[in-house]
Parts: structure tokens; sequence; C-alpha cells
């Protein structure tokens, strides 16, 4: 078990993959004739070991941006590059999904049939590398290090939700993914519930630094997460402002109340306001 | 707009999905056709396809009784038993449905004694059936009703009981009675599972009335006034006319599916609010 | 009375509970108040009642000897405090709580609330899970305190909050049974339950052996079918005492569990790959959907003609009434599993072989063995009009030939039976079910997501 732990400890350094370059990419739909444009020449560069967050209204396109680095769906033109190799541009439209780059789902995907160690196995058990008893043992001691010792043997439909991302979180670092992308992971919690899963996520990121692809439509969970703030424009969605956030991590709940925190959230609010009354309009349009 | 339209359902239908079910039901009629003229071809017949008629044959003797009004009074006659049952299951079965789900202690009288003559298969009513009621033709509507009677009830009370607790809890806080709330959140709620209830129950009665008339009018011995579709099925096998129970069988295919499309066609009419834009 | 309803509608354990239960709450309320300054009650008293408050604010100071998260808090109306009155075991005040404004209160106490929510079969659960909810998110307490809330079927109420406890203890499958088994036998239901049964058997007895109605009076009538039934010696041959009827009722079950092993060993896997595969369902199923509209009964005539013997023509019939529904229900299952689910095994490094037998198929087990139960079911209905039509033995037969051969009451003997067996292997395949599907069944009992 100690040695399990060993194991799992040197991830602290710092990340040296993971670096996502997006360079003019396009996504344009087209499902029955007519073309919707979802991404709009988007160019975006994210460092290794980097807490991007991107903004935007509800149903912009962000999503989009992100099932394309996972590899869910094609690109139209453009390309997106993970240290300097690319995963899907010209000749290659779509890229193959991998255990390097890892979705938190909006509604939280652990498979509610198997057991939360079963859950945080699943990735290594696929890859087949080692025995199950090394990959239990190794399970076993990341969830410990989570705080989840005592559920692994719960089914996801027994523990809270707020366990259940934790859960889910696990099981992607499981596999030493070099990017993590978070799908507005967090957006069906209550307040209080949702601040201690930033809290929590935050402590996760600081043992293993891993390059971490955020979407959310809040603003306030955007800047006390993030190094880099990206605000998109609504539908087509295109980088509008592009802000790094110049509060020093490790970061805790009293970063809420400063005075930086407050500087940076009324220079963006009018911004992501902005578009979230243009996408509305757009939306009582299409209804 | 108009243009835009056209090309919408050219589409549709020269989609891939459509290509590909029309190659596959051509293959299947011409597997059938193969199979079934594999004597002639082959000098000896296939296993059970082989005693089946050719689909072309089926098409040139339906060609035949489309003339033929004694064809067309089985339809109408398994038409009228169908309504028949299945009208006076939704007369008896939505309301007990709903008295079941507002009033706990009726549900708790007659949900157990539902319980127990529910497994019991409509079929195996067909001779007490037939003992009790005077006339053929209402124990045949008799078996049918119990055939969708069943189904009815249970969803009915399904839906009734599946309606979200904040529908009553929003109805009585703003000041609703028992009577506004039973007719304005626990009807309406109610209406999508009486209309996946009807079409289920439906199928049944199409089932019900096929056999019924088969027993009744051929293995049941008591040959009385009989016709209708399943009747016309069991005739045709014993007059030996198999393309004739090939044709009876699609027949009570297409009636069956058309009278559910019908119903769900005016359960969308009723649920407009199930519509997705 | 009307207003404290309404009170109490609005805060958050009581919000769930029937308006019965509601009413009988709001009539142990007591309304109370106090003036600015005063306290309520401090940490280390004994707990006796549930406070909601009305109006005006509180102060609530958790004793630092518990572990809260937060342990200051202000009340406004419509919270609820002084929830240690409902625990399980000692009820000590946990906290200090003062007035810093006037205040109303409403004071429930807290052992006949416990007993009116015992009380609510349908939502008393629930609202007790509310107040543990309520004790860890709002108060910020760690389970082993949220947990005292005594909770009916001992549903963990776990916060991400507290590493290291133990997150949820389940109740076994059998203390949820026998809670259910105890609650049933104390409410009017099984009373109701015979009162049902006798207008059923009471009406049929009157009707048909003593009144002698018109018509009825040629049904075979009750004592008649029960001596018949239980005779050693039947008069028209057929009762437990004879083998021939234990023969009738192994053809049929054998006949079924043929039709129905076959039907789910070719319905199951045809439906699996429909779902999973679009270009095998767009090939497939048309013809799928070409043959369905056909009432399976509409198969006997055909079934004589293509299969030899009586046996064959009545199994396959059976049969292809299963293969349908199980075929179809599976397809749907695997069309019901939520996209993210595949998307997330692609992810963690599953390959397409690997999410099939690591997502698809346990994903669509619940609605297979819904396919399943619905597959027994038609399976029952199209043997038995098989075995009228044609075949030798079996239920249906009995209930055909007892007709031609004016053997009345063996008509209803062979019903009864039918209905009893029928039952009886649709309540196999709900157990089976339920074994398989651990998961699902211990999602349930906590009332879901």
């Amino acid at each position: 078990m100690n040695a399990m732990l060993e194991k799992v400890k040197p991830r602290t350094n710092e990340a040296r993959y993971g670096a996502i370059r997006i360079d003019d990419v396009v996504k344009i739909y087209d499902p029955e004739g007519a073309a919707v444009m979802a991404v709009d020449h988007c160019t975006l560069d994210i460092k290794a070991g980097e807490i991007c967050m991107i903004v935007g209204p509800s149903g912009c396109g962000k999503t989009s941006l992100l099932n394309a680095i996972a590899g869910f769906h094609d690109i139209t033109s453009g390309s997106i590059h993970m240290d300097g190799e690319m995963l899907c541009g010209p000749g290659k439209p779509k890229a193959e999904p991998g255990a390097d780059r890892i979705v938190v789902f909006q509604n939280g995907a652990l498979f509610p049939w198997k057991t939360n160690l079963e859950n945080v196995a699943f990735g290594p058990m696929m890859a087949g590398k080692l025995s199950k008893k090394e990959i239990h043992e190794k399970a076993r001691a990341m969830m410990a290090d989570a705080g989840l010792s005592g559920t692994e043997h719960n089914y996801p439909g027994e523990v809270s939700s707020g366990l259940r991302r934790r859960v889910e979180i696990v099981r992607a670092l499981m596999n030493d993914p070099k990017v993590l992308l978070f799908d507005e992971p967090y957006r069906a919690l209550d307040s209080l519930t949702r601040s201690v899963m930033h809290e929590s996520l935050l402590e996760i990121y600081y043992k293993n630094k891993v390059t971490i692809f955020f979407i959310t439509h809040d603003l306030e969970e955007a800047i006390f997460l993030g190094h880099k703030l990206v605000i998109m424009t609504s539908r087509p969605c295109r980088p509008k402002k592009i802000l790094e956030v110049d509060i020093p991590h490790p970061r805790d709940y009293s970063v809420l109340t400063s005075p930086r925190f407050r500087e940076l959230l009324e220079e963006t609010s009018e911004v992501v306001h902005e578009e979230a009354r243009k996408s509305f309009a757009a939306g009582e349009k299409e209804g | 707009m108009a243009m835009n339209r056209i090309t919408k359902i050219k589409r549709s239908i020269f989609s891939r999905s459509s290509l590909r079910a029309i190659i596959a039901i051509i293959v299947f009629l011409v597997l059938w056709e193969c199979g079934s003229r594999s004597k002639e071809w082959l000098g000896h017949s296939l296993p059970w396809i082989g005693l089946v008629p050719p689909p072309s044959a089926v098409v040139l003797v339906w060609m035949d009784l489309l003339g033929d009004s004694g064809y067309w009074e089985s339809w109408y006659l398994s038409t009228m038993r169908v309504m028949s049952g299945f009208v006076a299951a939704m007369i008896i079965g939505i309301p007990l449905g709903l008295m079941m789900a507002v009033s706990r202690t009726f549900n708790s009288i007659t949900f157990p004694t539902f319980e127990i003559l529910r497994p019991i298969p409509p079929l195996a009513w067909v001779p007490v059936a037939i003992i009790f009621w005077p006339t053929e033709e209402l124990s045949i509507a008799f078996v049918t009703f119990l055939g969708a009677f069943f189904t009815v009830v249970i969803n009915v009370l399904g839906g009734a009981k599946a309606i979200d607790m904040r529908f009553y809890q929003s109805a009585q806080a703003m000041g609703s009675s028992q009577w506004d709330i039973f007719r304005r959140v626990v009807l309406p709620a109610t209406i999508p599972s009486i209309v996946v209830g009807s079409s289920v129950g439906m199928g049944i009665t199409w089932n019900v009335v096929v056999a019924a008339e088969m027993i009744s009018g051929g293995g049941g011995g008591t040959s009385g006034t009989g016709g209708g579709l399943g009747f016309f099925i069991w005739n045709s096998y014993v007059g030996g006319s198999y393309e004739q129970i090939v044709v009876g069988m699609i027949s009570i295919g297409i009636a069956g599916y058309a009278s559910s499309e019908l119903l769900r066609g005016i359960g969308g009419f009723f649920t407009p609010w199930l519509k997705t834009r | 009375m009307e207003q404290v309803e309404q009170l109490l509608k609005r805060t958050l354990p009581f919000q769930v509970v029937s308006p019965e239960t509601l009413g009988n709450i709001a009539g142990i309320s007591q309304r109370e108040t106090f003036s600015e300054g005063d306290v309520i009650y401090s940490a280390g008293q004994s707990a006796n009642d549930v406070y909601v408050l009305a109006s005006g604010r509180l102060h609530h100071a958790i004793t630092p000897q518990v572990n809260a998260k937060i342990h200051e808090k202000s009340l406004n109306a419509g919270d609820v405090f002084g929830w240690a009155a409902i625990f399980e075991g000692e009820r000590i005040r946990l906290a200090d709580v003062s007035c810093t404004e006037p205040v109303e209160v409403l004071r429930i106490d807290g052992t006949k609330l416990l007993d009116l929510l015992r009380r609510d079969r349908n939502f008393g659960d629930a609202a007790m899970r509310s107040f543990s909810q309520l004790i860890s998110q709002q108060y910020y307490l760690p389970p082993s305190v949220a947990n005292r809330v005594p909770s009916t079927l001992a549903a963990p109420a776990t916060t991400a909050e507290e590493p290291g406890e133990p997150a949820a203890q389940m109740a076994s499958t059998w203390t949820l049974t026998m809670y259910r088994a105890g609650e049933w036998i104390r409410s009017p239901d099984p009373y109701l339950m015979m009162i049902g049964f006798m207008l059923l058997l009471g009406s049929w007895y009157l009707t048909v052996e003593v009144f002698k109605l018109p018509r009825f009076e040629d049904l075979p009538g009750l004592t008649t079918v029960v001596t018949e039934w239980f005779a050693t010696d039947p008069m028209y041959g057929l009762s437990i005492h004879t083998s021939e009827y234990y023969q009738h009722v192994w053809v049929s079950i054998r006949r079924v569990a043929i039709a129905f092993l076959l039907a789910t060993a070719l319905g199951v896997p045809l439906g699996l790959f429909l779902g999973w595969s679009r270009t095998f369902r767009e090939y497939v199923f048309p013809v799928f959907e070409l043959l369905r509209p056909i009432p399976i009964l509409a198969w006997v005539p055909l079934a004589i003609i293509m299969f030899t013997g009586s046996e064959t023509p009545v199994i396959f019939l059976t049969f292809l009434a299963s293969f349908f529904a199980t075929a179809l229900n599976t397809m749907l299952g695997v069309e019901s599993i939520d996209e993210s689910y595949t998307r997330a095994a692609y992810c963690l490094g599953a390959n397409r072989w690997q999410v099939f037998r690591e997502v698809i198929i346990p994903g669509a087990m619940p609605y297979v063995f819904t396919g399943l139960q619905i597959s027994v079911g038609v399976a029952w209905f199209s043997l038995v009009a098989g075995e009228m039509v044609s075949g030798q033995y079996g239920l249906g037969y009995v209930i055909n030939t007892s007709y031609t051969m004016v053997r009345y009451p063996t008509i209803i003997i062979g019903m009864v039976t039918l209905g009893i067996v029928g039952y009886a292997t649709s309540a196999m395949v709900r157990v089976a079910g339920n074994y398989m599907m651990q998961w699902r069944l211990r999602e349930m009992a906590l009332g879901g997501r």
C-alpha cells in the first residue's frame, strides 16, 4: 500500500506535457442542409499545466471545441495540436479519442453498474497492461488520497453527487492524462456543494499538475479556478477577450472576497453579459 | 420556403437510411420468393420456407380478392369487433384507472383483485365468454374488451401515479379545489399514458380478435355467423388456399398498423405540449 | 392553521410530505414568540422540540465539540432548527440559539413528529432524508451527525466534506423487505385487499349459485369449481390429485420455457446489435418492422403448414411473440444509454469491443429485463391460443376441450392454473433481474438520483 502511494506522489512536480494549440479552427454543423457555424476561426494557446477557463453563454459552441479536442466530433478546418503533435487538422478531421485527454461530463458519466472502485479502475483495466490486483491497489491508493476511502464498494447511485464528481476526476487521473477536459461539470450542483467542489478540484490539481480545459458559464467559478480566462462570443464562438488571472496559486476561498477578484469580476462581467444578451435574443428568434 | 420543404422531403426519401430499408425489403422478398420456389428450381424444397407460398403468387391472389365482396366484409366485421371491444375498454378502463390513482382505499380494494385476474390470458376466457353471452358476437367483443382493458387500466394508473408531486403542491398553493386538481392536473398529466396504453391495447385487441374468430369459427366447432379476417385465414387454411392465408395475415398487419397510427395521431392532437419544436 | 401549513410547506423537510401529514404536523405545532436577546436553547440541554422560524432572525452557533465546517450561522424565516430532537438515541442540543430580533417560531414535539413521519408511508422517508441533507448541507455537519436522523431505510446521507468518513451503510435487501412487510401489515391495505377478494368471490358465488341469475346460472359456480379442483375423485377427470393435471401444466411450462429461452438467446443479441450498429439497424430493422404488425396469432395456420407435428407449431408461435418483445426492448435499451457513457469509455481508452462489453450490455440490462417480463407474458398469451387451436395437452387445450365436452368446472380450473403459473414465471424473471442488477436495486431503494 505504502509503496503504491510512493508511486503516486512524484506527479507533484510541474507538468511538462499537455500544451494545446488550437489554430484557426472552424466547425460547421450541416445536419439538413442548413449550415450552422458553431466555432468561427478560433485560435487559442494553452500552456502545459495551465487551467484554462472557457466562459460563454449556454449553447455558444464551446462544447464543440471540447468535443473536437476529445475526438468526439470532427472539425471543418484549422488544426489542433497537443505537445506539437497534430490531433486533428488538414487530412485528419477527427481526433482519436484516447486516455491522454479525458472528459469530465456535465451530468457525470460514472458507470452506474460498476462500483466506485471498478469505475476508477476502468481505464487501466481496458489498457490491460497491469494485473487486476495492481490496478485495484493503485485505485484504492488514489481514492484514499482524494478522501474517498470507504466508498470503494458503493455504487455511484448510492453516494452524493459531489462525491460522484470527485470519483470521476480520480477515474480520469488514474490514466495519467495530459489534459482534463471539463464540460460544465458542476452545473447541476447547488452553490454550496459547488464551492466545496472547487476547493477539492484545486487540491487535486496541486497534487497532480495536468492541463485543464474547463468550460463554464459561471464567471466567478472561472476567475476563482483559472490561470487564464477566455471569454467567448455567442454562436458562432470565437475568443472575444483573453485574460491572465494574476491571483497567485494556491488559492482558497478567501480569494473570493479579495479586492483583485472583485476588480477582475467587474472588468469581465460587462463583456460576458453582453454576449449572454445576444445569445438570448438569438435563441428567441430560433424558437 | 416551399422549395426548401420539397428539398427536405426529397432528402429524407433518398437518404441513406431509406435506401437501405428499400434494399433490405427487396432482398427479403427475393429470398422469400427463391425459398418458396426452391422445389421448382432445386428439385427439392427447403425446410420451412419451402412450404410457404411465394410473394408473387400471394400478390396475384390478392389482386383477385380486391374485387371480392366477402374479403371486404371480413375487413368490416373484424374492424367493428375491434372497435366495440376497444371503445368499451376505454370507457370502463380509463375511469377505473383514474379512480384507483385518486383514491387509496379504492386502490387497495381493487388492485390486488385486478392483479390476480390479469395473468390469465384473454383467450383463456373464450369458452366462458361463449357460455355466458347469448350471442357469439357479444362473446368475441367481450374477449376483445378484456384484451385491451387490463393494459389501459395499468397505463392510466401508472401515468396518474407518476405525476410530479410539485404539480399537486403548486395547484394547491394556488387555491385549487380537489375537483380542479383532478380536472386540470391529474387528467391532462395522464393523457400521454392513456395514449400509450390505448395504442398497446389496440395491438392486443387485433391479436385477440383474430384468435377469437379462429377459435370460434374454426377450432371451437360451434360454427356460427363467424366472418372476419381471422375466420378468413382459418377458412383459407381449411380450404387449402395457402396464398389466401398470407393475404389475410398481411391484411391484419395493415389493419393493426393503421389503427395504431390513427390512435397516435389522435393522441398527438390531445397532447400538443409533447410535440418538440 | 392554514397559515401554519403554508409556512411548513415552504421549509425543506416538510415540502415533500403528503398533504395529510402536513395537516397533522400543523396540528401539533405551537406558535411562540421571543424578544431580542432571548436564548431559545443552548448546547448540552436535552432536545425535545424541532423549530421552524416564522419571522425574525436568529443566531445559531454550533458547539466547538462537534466537527462542523462552519460553526456560526444566522437563520431566517423558513429555516428549520433544533433537529437534534428527532435524533436516534440521545437527544442533546448541539448549538446555542439566540434571537437577534424579536422572533416568532413554530415548536413541534420531536417524538410526535417522528411518529407522524413514520406513518406517512409515501413521503416520510423522503422527509427524514431531507432532514439529514439539511443537517449536512445547511449546517455543514459531518455525516456522523446527519446520519443520526433515523432513516427507515437506513439511507446514507453522505456529503463530500468528510474524508475518511464511511460513506454509506447499505440496508440489506432483506431488512428492506422485512420493513416493507411490517409496514404493509400495519396499514389498512391487507384488510381492504381481503374485501376486494370477498367482493369478487362473493358476487361469483351469489350470482351463480344462490340467486341463479339468468345467464349466470350457466356458468360453473364457485363451490363446484373448488370441490372439483380439490376432489380426490373428480367428476370431470381433472383435479390436484390426478396426474393428468400435472401433465398438462408440465407440457405448457415446457413449451413456454423452450420458446422463452430460444427467444432470449436469439432476441437479446439481435437487439444489442440492432441498437449498437447503425448500419445493421438500417438494413435489418425495416424487415423486422414489416413483420411485427402481423398479430402473432395470425401466424397459426402458417405455422401449422410450415412445421410438422403438433408440438413445433405451438412452440414456434410462442417463440415468435417472445422474440419480437425481447429484441425490440433490447434495442430500445441500447438506444436509451446516455451517449456520455460510451464517450467516457472511449476517453478512458476502451476499444469498440470493450465498449460493447462494458457499457452497451450492462447499460441495456434494465430494458432487457423489462423486455423479458413482457416476453414471458406474451409467451403465455400466444401459447394459450396455439394450444386452443392446435396441439395436444397443455392448459389451453384443457380449456378448449373442456368446453367442447361440456366439462365446465374444468375450464375455470384451467384458467386459474394458467393465471398462477403465468404469474409465477414472470415473478421468476423479475427476481432474476433484480439479482443481476444489484446496482439498480440499490439506487432505487435510495429513491434514485
